[in-house]
């Protein structure tokens, strides 16, 4: 059983930081626009 | 244009300012988002992308040829170019940190129209390295 609490514990801080990690913002500057 | 990035898969949001020809895009939580097709899609709409800068935050990695790169969902990285503010992110490689990074993912080659499809690839450019957790 403490196994199993100690795995998932460790799958948890593996995954949690890869979770936070995305693309925030995409600014383009374009030209031709009207 | 913004109805057709607005429906380009992982975008939630964009905002058009036609006194700047700035383009906002506000990507979804599920790490959808591709930069290439929105510029295709934006050269698709008609018109020219000059330029495309993201602020972005994951791990830095090496991808398969050794180069550093930045990984923002477990399958998509942004391969990163050489630069001051990349090479101090070299220790990084292998850790658990996470930082958010001000790039920019594309420049048009000046006097030139560039199509852009599938195969181009985008390299970001590391302007400032904002946050490391």
């Amino acid at each position: 059983m403490n196994k199993r609490v100690a795995l998932l514990l460790l799958l948890g801080f593996v995954v949690a930081p890869m979770s936070q990690a995305q693309v925030k913002d995409i600014e383009m500057r374009v030209e031709g626009m009207t | 244009m913004k109805q057709h990035l607005g429906r380009q898969s992982g975008v939630q949001n964009v905002e058009v300012s036609l006194i700047d020809g700035k383009v906002e895009i506000t990507p979804k939580e599920d790490g959808q988002i591709d930069p290439i097709q929105l510029l295709k899609a934006t050269f698709d709409s008609g018109v020219t992308a000059a330029e495309m800068d993201m602020t972005a935050r994951g791990k830095i990695v090496k991808d398969s040829s050794g180069n550093l790169a930045l990984q923002v969902a477990p399958n998509r990285s942004f391969a990163l170019v050489a630069n001051e503010l990349s090479k101090g992110l070299d220790s990084l490689v292998g850790s658990q940190t996470i930082i958010t990074v001000r790039g920019q993912l594309y420049k048009k080659p000046p006097g030139k129209k560039q199509k852009v499809d599938a195969s181009t690839s985008l390299k970001l450019l590391i302007l400032e390295v904002e946050k490391k957790e």
